[in-house]
């Protein structure tokens, strides 16, 4: 009994919260039969589950909600936001009480009979509601409810299975030293490299069970947006995207927090209230996206809204008037900087505190969240048009790449995300030096500040022979600082777990790691090393300047990224790459040539090829797509070879024709593309205007009209419409061919450019402006000059 | 009375421990040191695939660190869902006590206060009865101060 007891709760429990997005879904589309459908199922299924297992309570409210469900699916009853929100009153009823017996504790002793009469009262007819209508567009599985085969296990069991699985690879790796400190036995090697690929493969799919949809992340948004909505009085669509991403089910857990915080301030503060929208011309529903996909071994959670963005200029005043910033510390912020202001702890850009959000406690602790599981938050700001907030988090807390270090006669374990730079310090390019006790290394002319880590830590520095390594560190947030240890030993996929909160507590780890040599390694936090040894946290921008100073000064040797590429014709050229948009495989039998020219056709335009060749002896040619700030070039190679540095401006120059010069890579002289000649020798109209725009034909009816002009001009490329039409919206690029003077009359007020035909070869007289219908090339040039 | 009670001594005192909150009883071998740290974390060291967090007990009584070569035992407790091994000079017994636990008598050493929860009385003996999750959590605070 307990146990169907416990079963049913927990099923109960996890359609409720896959359910809540449903009802709101089928809130702002009561026509949709799957949902209701769906919803309906749930009170159904509780109804009769808790007869059985005798939970009058359940029992009541479910039949309630049945019962108005039944009739709006029979027809008898819509589906107003009234009636909704009683429907998610009584499902957070259930919820409530599945909790309690879950735990065991006393039911709470609420009147059910409120909701159940908020239930079954008749909508308010006359009562304008402010609808907040949410219409998650996540999409929709065909046949909702079949899912995979699964089965429902507790936690601490894949726990136990992780660790099993992970003592085996202790035990295996230990066997392994064995077996090497033995006279080798080819046929003893076979069955432990077999035992090994087990031990691998097992440990691959265990580490998947961790795995979770990121839905589940999204679960309680469509129903937080709606509440959040109605009470203040916005109107917001959401749309939810890439729920089937997955990630680790304790990142998961991780991330729920800032996002619903996240999610909170975008109703609160970014999305303004329908009239204000409307004053602003936007749409009076703001829109809401949230979306998740994997990058990497990364997650990429962007949500962004097209609320009011965030006021720069309203945090500085804040910061100024909590002392936080100087007035001229202020005016030397970059706009960056000043949005950086926003995780400053206490500071809202809110004018008043409100229930949901603006209590000061935000993007702080947001970020902090996001920072402690080794994410990033980034803000883009379009003041008075939007914001967009992205969190990068990593795939799963356990295993990162990470670099073993040696200090103190002691490894430490670093990420390698934080590392930058290594170098050791007898590198001509660093210099070290000790002004008043603190360590300054000058790194290419870049001031940061430096420390050894066994001063951090509190150890002793062993005297060591060689040179001691130098690195970059950059934790998420902070600035780079150089950073000293005996040695930079190996890097390593680490196995991260959490380190004890004793430790943890000193900050300067992030957790720890069990190396194969069964010796507990701690990981470093680089954020909190600076912290522990009170870095300035200002970014060196004198050093900076002066960088940026020297790479101006020594522009003789600049190099910019190119293209190495095979030309059709054999010889190996260069292109400079930030021209080139994309390189992608065509079909040779798109190219063609018009009017002395070569052309392709690409995604239904017609694209200037730029060498001028229109035939090759291969089906799919390379094409490199280049383009201007206008215009779009397509260019037939041979092969794509590699990318390649060269200098910015090449050995030897040459100021004419296609090509700028030569450039020695690597010891080949290669040709290098001018793309200056290479736009300059395209026609002056590109071929994708003249393709554009119609010729109406204003006498449809006639004969010689449709039969014979229409074809001609569609051989010519033209997009042929017959008849003006009617309403329909006349392009100033369209051209009108008429032959009777009332459709020029009727065209010209139409304003757009007529021509005029006539069927006898003379003109009528000298102010006759028309054109002898079967006079091709002037017909031709008048529709194309007509259209410049 | 069935409740069962570890006995050992630690920084030259007789202490029990509540069997409940015992995992085992382990010999230490290698421990990795934690730099940073109060003298009362001794460092990290690995049981099969757990990483245990090790205090030194003692450290944290007497304000001084146990030499190495006289770390012996540790009584391995999860406590919050970390896993600990918390240094113990000797191991005596795992038995019952008749009598139950019994307040605290006597002046006790400001050093022990915050650990002591009361006395059990076991062959003539009286043992001081200790909670492992406070030697950890009461550490925290030794720390901060």
């Amino acid at each position: 009994m307990d146990e169907l007891l416990q079963e049913f709760i927990s099923e109960t429990q996890e359609t409720l919260e896959a359910l809540a997005g449903e009802v709101i879904a089928w809130e702002a589309d009561p026509g949709d039969r799957d949902r209701l459908d769906a919803i309906f199922r749930f009170f159904h299924t509780v109804k009769g589950s808790c007869g059985f297992l005798n939970l009058p309570r359940f029992e009541r409210l479910s039949h309630a909600a049945e019962d108005v469900l039944s009739d709006i699916r029979a027809g008898n009853r819509t589906a107003d936001p009234a009636t909704v929100s009683a429907v998610l009153g009584i499902m957070d009823r259930i919820g409530e009480l599945a909790e309690a017996v879950a735990v065991g504790a006393a039911l709470p002793n609420e009147n059910d009979d409120f909701l159940i009469g908020a239930l079954s009262a008749l909508p308010d007819e006359g009562q304008p509601q402010a609808r907040a209508a949410t219409a998650p567009a996540t999409a929709r599985q065909g046949g909702a409810q079949s899912g995979p085969r699964t089965i429902r296990l507790p936690l601490s069991l894949i726990d136990q299975l992780m660790n099993g699985v992970s003592d085996m690879v202790l035990a295996r790796n230990e066997l392994s030293r064995k077996l090497r400190e033995r006279t080798a036995d080819p046929e003893l090697d076979n069955v432990f490299e077999r035992l090994s690929t087990c031990v691998a493969d097992m440990r691959d799919v265990i580490s998947k069970t961790r795995m979770q949809r990121v839905d589940r992340l999204f679960a309680a948004i469509p129903r937080m947006v709606r509440d959040l909505g109605r009470e203040l009085g916005k109107r917001i669509d959401l749309t939810l995207e890439g729920g089937d991403v997955e990630m680790d089910r304790e990142m998961v857990e991780m991330v729920v927090d800032p996002l619903t915080h996240i999610v909170r301030n975008s109703i609160d503060h970014g999305i303004e209230a329908p009239i204000k929208r409307r004053a602003a011309g936007k749409p009076e529903a703001g829109s809401l996206r949230v979306e998740a996909r994997q990058s990497g071994n990364q997650i990429v959670i962007a949500i962004t809204d097209d609320g009011a963005g965030i006021d720069t200029a309203r945090l500085v005043e804040k910061s100024i008037a909590a002392g936080r910033l100087s007035p001229d510390a202020a005016a030397r912020l970059t706009e960056q900087e000043k949005l950086d202001l926003i995780f400053q702890p206490g500071l809202s850009t809110a004018n008043q505190v409100t229930a949901i959000s603006g209590r000061g406690v935000g993007m702080d602790v947001v970020r902090a969240n996001v920072e402690r599981i080794g994410g990033v938050i980034a803000l883009d700001n379009n003041p008075g048009r939007g914001l967009c907030i992205t969190l990068r988090v990593p795939l799963t807390l356990t295993i990162i790449p990470g670099l073993i270090i040696r200090a103190g006669g002691q490894h430490f374990a670093i990420p390698r995300a934080a590392v930058v730079e290594i170098l050791h310090d007898n590198n001509e390019t660093l210099q070290i030096s000790d002004v008043g006790g603190a360590k300054i290394a000058t790194i290419r002319s870049v001031r940061h500040s430096m420390i050894d880590l066994e001063e951090v830590l509190g150890m002793e520095k062993p005297v060591e022979a060689g040179p001691r390594a130098i690195m970059v560190v950059r934790s998420a947030t902070g600035v780079p600082y150089a950073m000293g240890v005996s040695a930079v030993d190996n890097h390593e996929e680490l196995v991260i777990r959490p380190a004890s909160p004793l430790v943890m507590a000193t900050g300067v780890y992030a957790g720890m790691t069990l190396p194969d040599n069964g010796k507990p390694m701690l990981l470093l936090d680089a954020a909190g090393l600076a912290n522990a040894a009170h870095l300035p946290n200002i970014i060196d921008d004198r050093a900076a300047r002066q960088q940026e100073a020297a790479a101006d000064a020594q522009t003789g040797v600049e190099m910019v990224a190119a293209l190495r590429f095979e030309e059709l014709s054999g010889e190996r050229r260069l292109l400079k790459l930030s021209l080139i948009e994309r390189v992608e495989d065509v079909d040779a039998r798109l190219f063609g040539r018009s009017g002395g020219r070569a052309y392709v056709r690409l995604d239904g335009r017609l694209v200037p090829v730029a060498n001028g060749l229109s035939q090759f002896d291969r089906d799919k040619v390379s094409a490199l797509r280049l383009r201007d700030d206008r215009r779009e070039v397509c260019y037939p190679v041979a092969a794509v070879l590699d990318i390649v540095e060269m200098p910015a401006v090449p050995d030897m120059v040459a100021m004419q024709g296609l090509l700028s010069g030569v450039a020695v890579i690597d010891g080949e002289h290669l040709e290098v593309i001018n793309p200056f000649a290479l736009f300059a020798t395209l026609p002056e109209e590109s071929i994708v205007e003249q393709a554009r725009g119609r010729c109406l034909l204003a006498d449809a009816d006639d004969g010689w009209t449709r039969e014979i002009l229409a074809p001609l001009l569609r051989q010519a490329g033209h997009d042929v419409v017959l008849g003006l039409p009617g309403d329909a919206i006349v392009d100033p690029g369209d051209v009108v061919l008429c032959t009777g003077g009332d459709a020029a009359q009727a065209a010209e007020i139409m304003g757009c450019r007529v021509v005029h035909l006539r069927a006898s070869p003379r003109p009528v007289g000298p102010q006759d402006g028309s054109i002898y219908r079967y006079d091709q090339d002037a017909l031709m040039a008048a529709i194309a000059g007509r259209r410049a | 009375m069935d409740q069962l009670y570890l006995l050992a001594t630690l920084a030259g005192t007789r202490i029990a421990v509540d069997a409940r909150e015992v995992e085992a009883v382990v010999r230490l071998t290698d421990i990795s040191p934690v730099p940073g740290m109060g003298v009362h974390v001794a460092g990290l060291s690995a049981l099969r695939s757990r990483v245990l967090t090790i205090i030194d007990v003692a450290a944290l009584i007497r304000g001084q660190a146990t030499a190495a070569e006289r770390r012996g035992l540790a009584i391995i407790a999860n406590i919050s869902g970390h896993s600990y091994g918390l240094m113990v000079d000797g191991v005596s017994d795992i038995c019952r006590v008749p009598d139950g636990e019994l307040p605290l008598r006597g002046q006790l050493d400001p050093a022990w206060a915050p650990y002591a929860r009361a006395i059990v009385e076991h062959e003539g003996h009286p043992w001081l009865l200790v909670s492992l999750a406070a030697f950890i959590e009461g550490g925290a605070v030794a720390q901060a101060a």
